[in-house]
């Protein structure tokens, strides 16, 4: 709990991060637009405009992992922050709580800003909305930590990430696009679909976090 | 640990596998046609044994992995690598033979429904593995061994995904309401694949165990040049 | 038809393609122990 509240008070004291992350994630959402304009008719609105949240997000998850964990690399902290007593699930916990902060932030601007581009109900079912953000971030985050940290040491790290990360958590972005789709139709307010991707999603999250926690430890440690 | 491909073992097993190829070739020739697919249903055959090894590989790479990361096993890790790789032809095997099925019998080689995604993206996680260990630097295969574990998980869905989600891939219990003549050729060809995956596994193995075999020499010798000189 | 005799093919190309990539590692591996070989013999003499 303490490394998170770590991470994130030097993430909140440097505003510079989230700036940055938030600008660069709302100018791929602008090329988003860019690139479908010519194809957007007003019935593929919602499923576009939650495309593109999400493909957006998970840019933003990636550079949210880099710098979560980046600063470890710089100073060589992790090794230290290994030996001491501190159970590994606590890192592995503080350093997800992080990343999903981070990751949340800039979702809350990426949601208005592609709810304005593409005239989406982003107002229409905001719990909902906010569950299903909630849900597909940790998704992300649980497994993004494990192979963020698992890479540090390595060269290609950066190629090698999205090959390991994006198979695992496209089912995630998958049910999340899904659920934020109905949840931004302004026409259908049919919520049955959006209940089962919201299952599916928690199911999924349970199952990851676990895991993540499982495995975390004996990745990590140094060889 | 088994190092030697020319043992009388593994050429019985060798020799094994060829005969029950040439069995179940020889039933899937002899089984009568399906009423609405016509010859192209045959892929069926061929198809589904690679399906269920594609699965078989990615358990027994998850099993190799856990012995690896939480018991430190070294010979868990060298299971682990060559059911991966395994995973990794017989996938293409599978992704391969059912587009082709799937174009002359729905007319699309692809559709995003949930097995066919959820197989492609196992099949990915494999290839993955298999990139991690090579590129992965220092802790390539612990990272490795996590992504097995996540690959796992896929499995269950892979397999129960035709239940859950309304799919045009045909269902789980095809198998069980084939005919007789169907029947017959399919169990058989399951068994001569499995026995084909069985015979790449361990001399797969083999390879991995003799490289180890071969490190360790080396160390020996390098001591024992350095105390020579 | 068409279909059916790509999909075998294809299958039996993958199998032997392994096969073949992994007897290719093997020879080398055989290399590298008759070099080790070599330098038992050499530290024998």
């Amino acid at each position: 709990m303490l490394i998170a509240l770590k991470d994130l008070r030097i993430e909140g004291r440097s505003r510079e991060v989230l700036y940055t992350m938030g600008f660069s994630a709302a100018l791929v959402v602008l090329v988003f637009s860019f690139a479908l304009a010519s194809a957007t008719d007003p019935a593929q609105g919602p499923i576009t405009a939650a495309g593109v949240l999400w493909a957006a997000t998970l840019f933003t998850g990636t550079v949210a992992l880099a710098r979560v964990l980046d600063r470890e690399r710089e100073n060589e902290s992790i090794r230290s922050l290994l030996l001491s007593p501190a159970p590994r699930a606590a890192i592995y916990a503080g350093k997800l709580i992080a990343t999903s902060a981070l990751m949340l932030s800039v979702e809350v601007l990426l949601t208005v800003l592609v709810g304005v581009l593409f005239s989406a109900g982003v107002f229409s079912h905001l719990g909902w909305l906010a569950l299903v953000l909630v849900l597909g971030t940790l998704g992300f985050a649980s497994t993004g930590v494990v192979f963020s940290a698992a890479l540090l040491r390595s060269r290609s790290r950066e190629a090698l990430l999205g090959a390991l990360l994006f198979p695992i958590v496209i089912p995630v972005l998958l049910a999340a696009s899904r659920a934020t789709a109905c949840l931004f139709d302004p026409l259908s307010p049919d919520l049955e679909p959006v209940a089962f991707w919201v299952r599916f999603l928690l199911a999924t999250d349970v199952i990851y976090i676990a895991l993540g926690l499982w495995v975390f430890e004996p990745v990590v440690s140094g060889e | 640990m088994p190092t030697r491909t020319t043992s009388p073992r593994f050429l019985a097993l060798t020799v094994l596998t060829a005969a029950l190829f040439v069995i179940a070739c020889n039933a899937i020739a002899d089984a009568p046609r399906e009423i609405t697919m016509g010859l192209v249903q045959k892929i069926f055959y061929f198809h589904v044994p690679c399906a269920w090894l594609l699965m078989l590989s990615t358990l027994v790479c998850a099993g190799g992995s856990v012995a690896y990361l939480f018991g430190g096993s070294e010979r868990g890790d060298r299971v682990a690598v060559s059911a991966s790789e395994l995973g990794v032809v017989f996938g293409l095997c599978v992704l391969v033979s059912g587009p082709l099925w799937a174009k002359a019998a729905w007319g699309v080689y692809w559709q995003w429904e949930a097995r066919l995604t959820s197989s492609l993206l196992l099949w990915l996680m494999l290839v993955a593995y298999v990139l991690a260990r090579r590129y992965g630097g220092a802790s390539a295969r612990r990272l490795a061994a996590a992504l097995a574990l996540f690959a796992a998980i896929d499995i269950p869905l892979v397999y129960f995904s035709v239940r859950f989600f309304r799919s045009i891939h045909p269902s789980n219990t095809v198998v069980s309401t084939l005919g007789p003549g169907m029947r017959g050729a399919f169990w058989l060809s399951l068994l001569a694949f499995t026995a084909l995956w069985w015979v790449l596994f361990s001399a797969r193995l083999a390879t991995e165990n003799t490289y180890a075999r071969l490190v360790d020499l080396e160390i020996l010798l390098d001591q024992a040049e350095e105390k020579k000189s | 038809m068409k279909m059916v005799a790509l999909a075998y093919g294809f299958i039996w190309l993958a199998v032997f393609g392994y096969v073949f990539i992994v007897s290719r590692r093997l020879g080398r591996l055989n290399g590298e122990m008759d070099e080790l070989r070599r330098r038992i013999d050499r530290l024998k003499t």
